[in-house]
Order: structure tokens, then C-alpha cells, then sequence
């Protein structure tokens, strides 16, 4: 922290020069002016401003908008908006604006205007160029906190900043160790600090700890066994080759690639719930990638601008933005929904600086960046570039094929409309002449009630209806809803229905009352649908002469309510059940021709998540983060710690283009360095820079930083081919180096950061599950396709689980996290490892592991004996032969009843710690 | 009771009791120091205990915290937050209630439906809706001058329980158990309940986001609880306890020889001690869990409520050591149960206090019989409050520039009202709390420093208060 407080010192120097240049120089106070000053000015500031714009209002958190109005630094520095007075030039000063209430957005104080005495007084003060006893013109310095960096003093003292360079082998004195130039660096430290490398490994783990470092899955008995017999020179430099031709290299290193892009599968919290059904396709794009060995330039291209490139637009990889939270507000509340857009734009440059730079941009969100060379101007130069890049999905077949899709799916549509309008048309002719049957209806069923008293009256309603000629369901109805109280006022006329008690013997209301009432109704539902139907008829004939510009009439407002409740309540109609003959074949027609057409459209086309063009507009820096408050307008560009203080302006649609160009750049001293550091963890369990994403003042320093610069250079010099790279590091003597313990450089390198010995490592919970699956033959190796939704019932590779980035929509997600897989909420650069209890709970009491070690025990049932199946048992799960201690403990606890105990001492193997380890 | 025996003799072999296995594991941070960790992020993420007991920044007044959470927003006015006022100025409409709320409801004020009574020495004036927990006044502290940023549930909701406006952040809960660690070795740190429904925003409101995982909250939902099924794979379904003992020790015991192998390996050492604790588990969470051992009176104190239920739960658990216990109260199954507020502030209102007032009394009693409450936290309350006025003719729309929250026990004053709203109840005006300060609060009552509890991730070193927050020395005994 030393070397930091130093240069903090120089920023301070040179901030204040820079202020000096910029600030009037303050006028000598008269006695005359500080007399003013204090009897005038100083009691209206401290009565109606210091509440919220004081140091006092900072210490009770009450301070608004950043602004200090208890010093004249603090007026000169000014807040969010900028410096509160313009000495001598009142009309230029934001503190005499806000108290003359002329700008609606700046009316200061808030609350209450001050008196027009108030107000001259202070624009009085203002013009005399705002003569303020005791001013301290350093002061104004000492409060800044945001001013430019020393840029080319961080490009020269920071490391990670300077310029790859790659120099010469460093001599060693034991020659003999080294196989390639990695182990000159290596071999050089360790002779340094005096620490010896462990002997080279043995060959079972070196051929185990290949196949689980570079497809994730541990060799079998036969690939074990032709390694060992296998005494050419080469004989490990051809197990490499294979294991990197394998499609399962692909699978095990995106894995590392996906946790540094966030992958999910969508479904996040509230604000970010969205599922992603075609992420899978940027997970296999990935994992396809690698296996191609696609040059890292062109995978980090085609993540950043995939869509736009020229040659070959693949926008798959653009999914890489597109697999990340998209926030949303929660309601339409206007600050909720900023606040939602900015998390979203700080995850997309978050994930961009740190995936590709190992930087962190967004800590310049809200302010310029506390430590490193990044302004709040850099955050949103880049955001600005996201802010133009919305999400898509991209269709992943010929525009042809898109169209043919559409086409019919258009087709499907207007053949939909169609039968539903015929149906509908069917549908209200039936409903009207119910309608208008009303009277009969009605009389009639008020008749039944009547007769229904008589003891050898019709009881049933349904017989009754149709030995009079009524339809019984609207009968049914009417009965129902006329004795439903809550229908009441709803016909208008009907109301002395609820009178009615027909099932008593005396009914208040007379026949005729109920005829007169019932003619009334239908009176009206005529005075409703007879002007409707010569409307109606002047409409088709219209329609039928080609004009199609009229809607459909419809009756006056009441009248269309009466028919809407009449048509729900009363007469909606089952076509089924009405249509006469030669309607039902007409129907079903037009129904068999929908079918058809949905049976011969074209499926779905292949589609993925990506992000796609939408504009070309700069964002302003958004003062403390809020997008509400606009401060100066920040092009969009690269990083001017990277591209320098006259960094080009971006000018092709959103800029992602020439983002990537500016992130490939050979001269970028980030971007190789970073890689290559990542490849370096995946192999090693520790990287040579500890903080694979930060490679910031706050990040740590390479451990040797000469060999970081000579892969980063061979990175490139090899047309960035990471199975070039894989190659050289694996067959490096440091990469085969034993794990083995040893106390004395222990005690002096704990830590390993020399590499005094290849890291023991604990296998990740994909490689881990994968091999309990692999050792007990149920591994489904199939490549690629739609995830997997509950792992814990597949058989398939752990990457294929489904992932919901809250980790609560999926069993597995529970799984998967208990197990230390990352938060897919943001970039991860490394996995932690966590023991907890509750891994050994699933280990112990999981259906899943009890499953396993059910089928490990019926393979190994075919072996003769007890022993052979233990002996085979440690070849198949460890490489290795068993030892006597072993081999008794087993056989003493299987003793008398073996097949009752081989599942229960098969989990024991599947449980073991050397199981889930890299030796 | 063989197997017992056998398990005694077992442990006495191993001559490692749980205690000292949990020191062992944490030793690893307990030595060298939160901050020293920071510069060794490999080192953090070695096999140490994340939950081994740590050293808070000063003497704690609490040492555990149940949150008592309210999603919904309670009204404050019909609850703890008298305001006769209301009555006089019934259906007026003073330019002091010209706030933008979420719906900018435009009607006049309403007065409360409810009665208002005085109530304990210090006389507080609680809602008859709340009658048990008026009789606890005397040992609750009131905050009647919280605010917080947004009217919205999601968001407020979040920066209730994480200190933002979105997921993304740890929850108080992981801090606090990132702090402070957890005094049991065979429970989960941190626990979270509700029944019927998560609050919403799920999981966010008791996870770890970036913390290590191991400060995630653990969630039951206690309205279908099985104590043997509480958490994933409890339970063993093939072997007897006899058995599996048999196995646990063939495990550790392989275990143990391939250590001998390797002389050294950290991993290793923490497996072997987990994988005991993780035998323990097995028998002691179904049991914390299971109400039904609590004696007769204890439960009629309680009474038969759901929230009840696991307000009792959250006494049995801080007893055995949990650090953080957040129970949210729903009755419906709906995420924000208190929003009945809306359309009816009687009914609703009503309903939900009277499923979780005599829980909350009993577990401030409960406590203080045990002596427990004078260590132990109680917040009470919901991401923000409503307004004085109404919204359609009987129910009152969000806001968030005033409301009420309750702490008790944990050192803060007892009998004590802290703030205040205006003469209607609508912002806070007098000591304003919002909601960082009050988190800053919570921290510092634990014995931690917000501003020095801090996690370094994605480049900057985040807090449970962001940039935000003072701690509230006023209502600290």
C-alpha cells in the first residue's frame, strides 16, 4: 500500500495545478467586504443552505447532490452539476440560477423561493467576485477527489500496463532439468531462493492427472496400462496429442471459458427472470470453438462483434453478452427502471473488462476508478458501445428458410382467422335467434313453475322445455339466473322474477305481468338487433364491393352490453352442438386445412441469444451512476490507459467492431497476458497472476513475471492456438513435476508460487460427477444439445445441466453450488473450494451417489472374487494398485455377507478424497 | 444402544471433539486475520471452515439476530405509528401528502380503522390489532422514522434484506455470518423460513451472491416442513445409524491412509472433520426442527399459528448456536403478504397481524425467560410503510418516505420510540433512519464495523451499506 500512498501524493501535486490554471484568482477581502460577508451572506447560506450542502450535512448523511456551500472551495469545486459560482459573474453561477427560480429542474432552495432581499444579497456577493474571508485557495485543491491520471506514469510503473516483452531464457545451473523454455523461468526462481523442483511424477499419475487436466475424465485400466508399457520417447507427447484431438477437450476447457462468461440458462431473480432456452447454443459454440482450436484473436472477436463480421457473420458468439442478467424494474416506477438499466449495462462492461482485459471498468460507474488509470468517461465511452448493442436472437439458418418458416406461419395465421371469424359468424346467427325467442322462452318457463305445483304437473324443466318446442339449455340458464340474486338489475325488465317464489304455492305475479314483461324484453333486444342487422347488411354488401376500410358495426353502448350478457349468460352456443349437417362439413373442412397446414409447416428454425445493432448515440457520464443525472458526453472509444489520451472515436453503428479490434490488438498488453494466465491456472490450479481478472493496481503481481511475458509472446506468435500452448506447458518438466508434500519447501514456499511442485488439486464438480458416472460405464458421452434439466437424473456430462442464475429453478442448481460451481450472476475467474458438511451428506444419503455405487458394485460383480474386485476397484477409480492396509480394511468390511456390503463399501471408494483429487 | 457406545468409543478415539474440529478447520482464518485474507485470495479459498467463529471488530451487545420480516409493506399508521390527527382531518387532502407514490393515489387522508390503546410503563399507543405485542412494549425499541429509496416490493424488498436495489449483493444475513461466522458446527449459519411463500425476490433475500457459499442462507419452508427432510439428503434411507456408522468409519478411515500418503493436505483434513459433522447433522437438525419437543406451556405461549411455529423454530435454533434467522411471515401463499393493503386495510391488515402477533409476543417473552433477549436481535417489520391517505375507498398505496420498524433485546433501548413522521404519518421528519443506517445499526450491535466488513470482489471492496449509512447511536442502550 506504500507504493499506492506515493502515488496518490503525486496525483494530489499535480491535480492542483490543474485546478490553479482553472480557478479565478481569489480577490483580497476588504474589511468592508468581510463585514458584508459575515453580517449578510454567511446567515442566509447557513440558515436556508447548510442543511443539505455542509460538512455538517455530510457527517448526518443529509448532504445532496455532493455539493459544499460552507466554503468557497466548496463553491468553486461545486457538486454533481458543477461549480456553484462563477465569481464576479452572476448570471454564470448556478447558486444565483437556482435561488432566482428560473430553471424548473434547478429551483434551489426547494422547498420555499428566499425573499427578494435574500436573493440580491447573494447575486450581490456573487458579482463582487464572492469575497469570502480566510480563503485557503488550497483547500479547492484537497477537496478534489476526481481529476486525470498520470497516464504514461502507469504505463511505465504499473506492470501489467508496460508492453509484452519477451526475454531471453534465463541460465540455469542444473541444465539437465529443463525440457523447454517455461522450465529456464521456472528452474531460475526456484535456484534463487534455493528450493530444488520435486522429482518428475510417477507415470500413472502423470497419465491420470493428463486425461482429468485436459478432457476432465480420468483414464481407463487399458489407457492406463498402454501408457505403462509404452517406453517410447515420445509416448507422452502422443497422450497429449490425442487427448487434445479428443471432442472431450472441448468440453472440459469451455467450462473454465463459461464460468468467465456467466454462463446460465437464464431464469434470475425479479428483475432478471427471463428464461434463455437457446443459450445451449452459445455453450456449444464455445466448447466447438476450442475443439477447433479457433485462434484466441478470432474466439474473442466473434464474442464482441461476431454478427458483424464481414467474411462470415457468426453472431453465436455474441451470446456471451446475451447469456448475462438483463435487469427490468418492477412496476414502471421511473427510478427503479434507470436503476435497472444501469445494472445491466455495469454487468455487460463488468464482464467485458474483466473476461478480456482483467480490468475492472465498472468500479469507474459512479466515479472515476479509486486506483487504477480508468475516468468514469472510459466506463461509459465503452457502456455507450452496449448501450447500442440490444439483445437478439439471431436465427442460425438461411434468410430463405426464415421466410419459409414465417410464410407459413402467417399462412397458418389468416387460415386461423378465417375459421375462428366463420365460427364466430355461426355462432352469433344461432345466439340471435335465441334471442330472439326471448318471449317464449320466458312465458314458458314461467309456465313450468306454475304446473309444476300441481301434483301431477311436468317436474323436470328439460322435458318440459322441449314437449314445448324450447330449446333446453337456454331454459336452464334462464332458470338459473333468475333466481341468482346477484342478476338482479341486470334485465332490466325481468326484475319482478326475483319476486317470484315458485316454488311455494303462491306466486305473487299474474301470468300477464309476466307475458307483458317478458314482451317488453324482447321488445327491446328487437329495438337493439333489427337496426344492428340492416347495419350489418349495409356493411357485407360494402365489404363485398371491396371496401374493407369500415369496421363491423355495432349497437349503441347499452345495447351492446345487453347483447354481451345475454350472449354469455344466456345463449353462448356449442357449436358442436348446433351445427346442422352440411355446417359441420363446411367446418370441418376449413379445420382439416388448418391441420395441414400446421402439420406441413417447416419446425422452428435454430436460433441463438446474441446481441444485435441498435444505434449510434454516445451516453453522457452519468453523475454518481444515476442515468438520470447527465454529465459530459463521453464518445464512444477504447481505454485511454490502452489506446492513448487521444484514443479514436468509435464510429461504425454501435463500435462493438472496432471494440474487438481494440481488445486484439497485439500492441493491447492486457489481452494475451490475461489469456495466457487463465490457460495457466487451468493447468497448474494457480495462476501465475492470483487475480486472473484483475490485472489492476488492486490485482496481484505475476509471481514470475518474465514467464507470463514469454507465454503471453508465444501466445501470439503461434496465431494464438491455445492447443499449441496446451502442449508446450504440458510438456514442460514444471507441468510434470510431482504433487508430493515436502515440509522444508513447504516452510519456505508455502504458497507454491515458485512451483516448487505441480499444486494437488481437487477436481470441479462437472469433472468429479462426470467420473462417477465415467468409473461405473454409465457415462452418456454424447456432445452438445439442449441441457439436461435435472443433471441429478442424467447420465450426461455435468456441462450440460441446466443453470438458472438464481439457483433456485433447477434441483441440480442446489447441486451444482453446494459443489462450489460460481454464481452465474457475473464473471468468475476461479473456482473456490469449500468443504462443508453437506457435500458429505450428498456423498452419504444422495439417491444419485447411491445409484453410482450400486452400478459400481454389479461391475465389478462379474469379477471372480472378492479381492480381484477390489484390486479393480482402486485400478479403476485411482490408477493405482491397492495397498495391503487397503485391501484388508475392505475385505474386513465386506466380511461375511459381501453382496449385502459391496454398495455401501463401493459408495466408501466413490466418497473417497483421493477420488475427487488431481495428483 | 450398542451402536451408541460404539460411537462414543469412536469419538474418544478420534479424540476430536466437534469444538475443537471446528477451531481446527477455522484456524486457517482465525490466525492470520480478515484482512490478511484479502491479499491472499487463494489462501481464502482453501479448506478453512468459512463458518468457524471469528473475532467481531468490537464487544458485540448481540450475538445473534432473528429478523421478523414483514414483506408487503405494513401500514404504520394502523399498526405502531399513532397519528390522532388522521380523525380530525378525515378525507382533507394537505399538501403534505403530495408525494409521488407508486400509484399517485389522489385521495384525501384516512384515519385508521383501528383503536389505538396505551399501553406498558413507557405508554406506548399500539393498534388493537397488535394486542400481544402491545403487552411487550416495554422491551421493544420503535423506529418511526425509516425511509428507504423506491416504493416498488421487488426493489424494496432488496434493499431491505441485501442493501440494494437489485440481487445482486449478498444478504445481511451473509455478511453477518461472513463477519462473525456461526456458533454451531452441526447447523447451518444462517437460516431463512417462511411458510406458505418466499418472500419475493426468493433466494436473493438470504444469499451469498459473492460471499463464499457457505454463507448462503438455508431456506425451509415450515408450512410443509418435515424436520428429517429440512435439508437436502438428511436423511439415509438404506442404511441403519449402526451401519452407517460402520461406513463413516471405513470412510475416515481410507481417508486417513491416503493422508499418510500425502503427509499434508489441508482439503484433506477439513474432509475428514466435515464428513463427521456431516454424521452429527444427520440427527441434530431434524431435532432442532421438531417443535414437538417443546413442552405444553411453551407451545401455548406460542399458540398454533404457522408464523408462530417458526417463531419458535428461530428460538430453538439461535439456542444451538445459528448466527441469523429470518422468518417472513405470509399467510396466503402470496410473496408480499402485507400488500392485502390496497384495497382494504381492515380486512387484510387484520388478518395478517392477528396470524403473527401472538408469535412475535411470545418469542420476545420466551427469550427473556431464558434470558436470551439480552443478547439476542429482534428487527421487526417491511420494506417500507403505506400512506395516511386512502386509495379506492378503505386501502392506502405504498410508501416509502416513512414507516415503522421494531427492534428488541440486543442492546437496543427497551420502552424506547426513536423518530418520527409528520403530524399525519407521512415522512419521516424527526431523526430520519433509512434503511443503510439501520443495516449499519444491525452491524455494529453485532459488534461489526460496516465500513470495515468488507469483501473484495470485481476490483472493489463491497459493503453491506455500499457507500451509505450511519449508525444510529440513539437507540443503543
Amino acid at each position: 500500500m506504500k507504493r499506492m500512498a506515493v502515488f496518490l501524493a503525486t496525483l494530489v501535486i499535480g491535480l492542483t495545478l490543474a485546478i490553479a490554471g482553472r480557478a479565478v484568482e481569489p480577490v483580497a477581502v476588504t474589511p468592508e467586504q468581510a463585514a458584508f460577508f459575515e453580517n449578510n451572506v454567511r446567515p442566509v447560506l447557513a440558515e436556508q443552505c447548510f442543511r443539505c450542502h455542509s460538512q455538517e450535512a455530510k457527517k448526518k448523511g443529509k448532504l445532496k447532490g455532493g455539493l459544499y456551500l460552507d466554503s468557497l472551495a466548496g463553491m468553486l469545486k461545486g457538486g454533481d452539476s458543477g461549480p456553484a459560482i462563477v465569481p464576479a459573474k452572476p448570471d454564470d453561477s448556478l447558486l444565483v440560477k437556482g435561488i432566482r427560480y428560473t430553471d424548473n429542474e434547478l429551483e434551489m432552495p426547494p422547498k420555499q423561493k428566499l425573499s427578494a432581499d435574500d436573493i440580491a444579497t447573494l447575486t450581490e456577493w456573487v458579482a463582487m467576485g464572492a469575497p469570502w474571508p480566510d480563503f485557503d485557495p488550497e483547500a479547492v485543491a484537497a477537496s478534489e477527489d476526481e481529476e486525470p491520471y498520470d497516464w504514461e506514469k502507469f504505463r511505465t510503473s504499473h506492470w501489467a500496463f508496460r508492453p509484452v516483452s519477451k526475454s531471453a531464457a534465463p541460465k540455469v545451473k542444473d541444465p539437465s532439468w529443463p525440457k523447454g523454455a517455461i522450465d529456464h523461468y521456472v528452474l531460475a526462481g526456484l535456484e534463487a531462493r534455493g528450493i530444488k523442483p520435486n522429482a518428475p511424477a510417477t507415470k500413472r499419475h502423470l497419465i491420470r492427472r493428463a486425461y482429468l487436466d485436459l478432457i476432465g475424465l480420468t483414464p481407463s485400466t487399458d489407457q492406463v496400462q498402454s501408457f505403462l508399457q509404452d517406453d517410447r520417447a515420445d509416448a507422452f507427447a502422443r497422450v497429449i496429442d490425442e487427448l487434445l484431438a479428443s471432442p472431450h477437450y472441448g468440453e472440459r476447457w469451455g467450462r473454465y471459458w463459461l464460468d468467465v462468461a456467466r454462463y446460465s440458462d437464464g431464469f434470475g431473480g425479479f428483475g432478471d427472470g427471463a428464461a434463455l432456452p437457446n443459450a445451449w447454443r452459445f455453450r456449444d459454440w464455445v466448447v466447438q470453438a476450442l475443439n477447433a482450436d479457433l485462434p484466441y484473436n478470432e474466439f474473442v472477436t466473434a464474442q464482441i462483434a461476431g454478427d458483424l463480421l464481414e467474411e462470415k457473420a457468426d453472431p453465436v458468439g455474441t451470446g456471451f453478452f446475451a447469456v448475462g442478467p438483463t435487469y427490468k424494474g418492477d412496476g414502471g416506477d421511473a427510478e427503479a427502471t434507470a436503476q435497472a438499466r444501469a445494472e445491466t449495462l455495469s454487468d455487460r462492461v463488468d464482464t467485458f473488462s474483466r473476461a478480456f482485459l482483467g480490468l475492472t471498468v465498472a468500479c469507474a460507474r459512479c466515479h472515476d476508478h479509486k486506483f487504477d488509470p480508468i475516468t468514469a468517461k472510459d466506463y461509459y465511452a465503452i457502456a455507450g458501445i452496449f448501450n447500442n448493442s440490444k439483445l437478439r436472437v439471431h436465427p442460425l439458418v438461411s434468410k430463405a428458410e426464415v421466410e419459409a418458416y414465417n410464410q407459413a406461419q402467417a399462412e397458418i395465421k389468416t387460415k386461423d382467422q378465417a375459421v375462428k371469424e366463420w365460427e364466430n359468424h355461426r355462432k352469433e346467427v344461432a345466439m340471435r335467434e335465441g334471442m330472439r325467442q326471448v318471449e317464449d322462452h320466458l312465458v314458458t318457463l314461467f309456465r313450468f313453475y306454475r304446473q309444476r305445483l300441481q301434483p301431477e304437473g311436468q317436474k323436470d324443466l328439460a322435458a318440459y322445455a322441449s314437449q314445448h318446442k324450447c330449446d333446453t339449455e337456454y331454459m336452464k340458464r334462464w332458470d338459473q339466473k333468475l333466481r341468482d340474486a346477484r342478476f338482479k338489475g341486470k334485465f332490466k325488465e325481468l326484475d319482478i322474477w326475483y319476486d317470484l317464489k315458485p316454488a311455494a304455492d303462491k306466486t305473487k305475479a299474474t301470468e300477464a305481468q309476466i307475458v307483458e314483461s317478458a314482451r317488453a324484453f324482447k321488445t327491446r333486444i328487437e329495438g337493439i338487433l333489427n337496426p344492428l342487422e340492416e347495419k350489418e347488411k349495409v356493411w357485407r354488401e360494402a365489404r363485398a364491393n371491396g371496401d374493407l376500410k369500415k369496421g363491423r358495426p355495432k349497437p349503441e353502448k347499452q345495447g351492446e352490453a345487453l347483447l354481451k350478457e345475454l350472449r354469455q349468460h344466456i345463449y353462448p352456443v356449442n357449436l358442436d352442438r348446433i351445427l346442422a349437417d352440411s355446417g359441420r362439413a363446411e367446418w370441418d373442412r376449413m379445420k382439416a386445412e388448418r391441420e395441414a397446414l400446421k402439420k406441413n409447416a417447416p419446425a422452428r428454425f435454430a436460433e441463438a441469444h446474441g446481441i444485435g445493432e441498435s444505434g449510434s448515440g454516445d451516453m453522457h457520464v452519468a453523475l454518481r451512476g444515476d442515468l438520470r443525472k447527465k454529465g459530459e458526453l463521453a464518445p464512444r472509444r477504447f481505454l485511454q490507459i490502452i489506446a492513448g489520451e487521444e484514443a479514436p472515436v468509435f464510429k461504425k453503428g454501435s463500435g462493438r467492431m472496432e471494440l474487438a479490434q481494440a481488445v486484439i490488438d497485439p500492441a493491447n498488453p492486457l489481452t494475451s497476458r490475461v489469456m495466457v494466465n487463465r490457460i495457466w491456472q487451468g493447468h497448474f490450479g494457480a495462476a501465475l497472476v492470483r487475480t486472473p481478472s484483475n490485472f489492476g493496481s488492486l490485482g496481484e503481481k505475476p509471481d514470475l513475471p518474465k514467464l507470463l511475458d514469454y507465454l503471453a509472446a508465444r501466445f501470439i506468435e503461434h496465431g494464438w492456438s491455445m492447443k499449441k500452448l496446451h502442449r508446450e506447458i504440458m510438456l514442460s518438466a514444471t507441468w510434470q513435476m510431482s504433487s508430493a508434500f515436502d515440509q522444508e519447501k513447504f516452510n519456505r514456499d508455502g504458497d507454491n508460487r515458485s512451483i516448487w511442485r505441480m499444486n494437488p488439486r481437487k477436481l470441479d464438480v462437472e469433472s468429479w460427477r462426470d467420473n462417477l458416472l465415467g468409473v461405473t460405464g454409465e457415462l452418456d458421452e454424447t456432445l452438445g444439445g439442449a441441457p439436461a434439466k435435472e443433471i441429478l437424473g442424467s447420465t450426461r456430462r455435468t456441462l450440460y445441466a441446466s443453470i438458472s442464475r438464481n439457483g433456485d429453478r433447477f434441483q441440480s442448481d442446489d447441486f451444482l453450488r453446494l459443489f462450489d460451481f460460481p454464481d452465474p450472476r457475473a464473471t468468475s475467474p476461479q473456482r473456490s473450494v469449500s468443504t462443508v458438511p453437506q457435500q458429505y451428506l450428498f456423498m452419504m444419503n444422495s439417491p444419485f451417489m447411491q445409484a453410482r455405487a450400486k452400478a459400481l458394485a454389479a461391475q465389478l460383480s462379474k469379477l471372480e472374487n472378492n479381492e480381484q474386485r477390489v484390486r479393480s476397484a482402486y485400478e479403476r477409480l485411482y490408477a493405482r494398485v491397492v495397498e495391503p492396509a487397503e485391501l484388508s480394511a475392505g475385505l474386513a468390511f465386506l466380511g461375511e455377507a459381501p453382496d449385502k456390503q459391496w454398495p455401501a463399501y463401493a459408495q466408501v471408494l466413490l466418497s473417497a478424497h483421493e477420488f475427487m483429487q488431481i495428483q | 444402544m450398542k451402536f451408541l457406545e460404539h460411537e462414543l468409543a469412536y469419538r474418544r478415539a478420534t479424540a476430536l471433539s466437534r469444538r475443537e474440529a471446528l477451531h481446527r478447520m477455522g484456524a486457517g482464518i482465525g490466525s492470520i486475520g480478515l484482512a490478511s485474507m484479502f491479499n491472499h485470495p487463494v489462501a481464502a479459498a482453501s479448506s478453512a471452515n468459512p463458518l468457524a467463529p471469528k473475532q467481531p471488530h468490537f464487544a458485540p451487545k448481540a450475538k445473534r439476530i432473528i429478523q421478523l420480516f414483514m414483506p408487503g409493506g405494513p401500514s404504520q399508521v394502523d399498526t405502531f405509528d399513532y397519528k390522532p390527527l388522521l380523525k380530525k382531518h378525515a378525507g382533507e387532502r394537505p399538501s403534505i401528502v403530495n408525494r409521488k407514490t407508486l400509484r399517485n393515489t389522489k385521495m384525501g387522508l384516512m384515519p385508521s380503522p383501528f383503536e389505538f390503546n396505551r399501553y406498558g410503563q413507557c405508554g406506548k399507543m399500539v393498534s388493537n390489532i397488535f394486542p400481544e405485542t402491545a403487552q411487550c412494549v416495554d422491551d421493544i425499541c420503535f423506529v418511526h422514522s425509516m425511509h428507504t429509496d423506491i416504493p416498488e416490493h421487488a426493489g424494496g424488498i432488496l434493499m431491505t434484506n441485501v442493501g440494494a436495489l437489485q440481487p445482486n449483493r449478498p444478504s445481511m444475513g451473509a455478511w453477518l455470518t461472513y463477519g462473525l461466522g456461526a456458533e454451531c458446527d452441526d447447523l447451518p449459519g444462517f437460516v431463512a423460513m417462511s411458510p406458505r411463500a418466499k418472500p419475493r425476490g426468493t433466494l436473493a433475500n438470504w444469499g451469498n451472491a459473492f460471499l463464499p457459499g457457505a454463507h448462503a442462507g438455508t431456506y425451509v419452508n415450515i408450512e410443509k416442513m418435515k424436520p428429517d427432510a429440512i435439508m437436502r439428503d438428511l436423511k439415509n434411507t438404506s442404511l441403519s445409524r449402526a451401519e452407517q456408522r460402520k461406513q463413516a468409519e471405513l470412510l475416515t478411515q481410507i481417508n486417513q491412509l491416503h493422508l499418510e500418503r500425502l503427509e499434508q493436505d489441508q482439503q484433506l483434513e477439513a474432509g475428514i472433520q466435515a464428513m463427521e459433522m456431516a454424521f452429527q447433522m444427520q440427527f441434530s437438525v431434524p431435532d432442532v426442527f421438531d417443535v414437538s419437543k417443546e413442552s405444553e406451556a411453551t407451545r401455548k405461549l406460542y399458540g398454533d399459528t404457522e408464523f408462530a411455529k417458526g417463531c419458535l423454530i428461530a428460538r430453538r435454533l439461535i439456542e444451538k448456536g445459528v448466527r441469523v434467522v429470518q422468518l417472513s411471515h405470509s399467510i396466503s401463499g402470496y410473496d408480499i403478504a402485507w400488500d392485502t393493503g390496497h384495497g382494504n386495510i381492515v380486512d387484510g391488515h387484520a388478518e395478517l397481524a392477528r396470524a403473527c402477533d401472538q408469535g412475535i409476543a411470545a418469542l420476545i417473552k420466551d427469550l427473556k425467560n431464558r434470558g436470551l433477549l439480552e443478547d439476542t436481535l429482534i428487527l421487526w417489520g417491511g420494506e417500507f410503510g403505506r400512506a395516511p391517505t386512502s386509495e379506492g375507498a378503505k386501502g392506502r398505496d405504498h410508501d416509502h418516505y416513512g414507516y415503522t420498524m421494531f427492534m428488541a433485546g440486543g442492546g437496543v433501548k427497551p420502552g424506547f420510540s426513536y423518530g418520527a413522521t409528520d403530524e399525519f404519518g407521512c415522512s419521516a421528519v424527526e431523526n430520519r433512519v433509512h434503511v443503510h443506517d439501520l443495516h449499519a445499526t444491525v452491524l455494529h450491535l453485532m459488534g461489526l464495523d460496516h465500513e470495515k466488513l468488507t469483501y473484495r470482489y470485481s476490483g472493489r471492496d463491497y459493503r453491506l451499506t455500499d457507500v451509505h449509512g450511519h449508525v444510529v447511536h440513539d437507540v443503543i442502550a
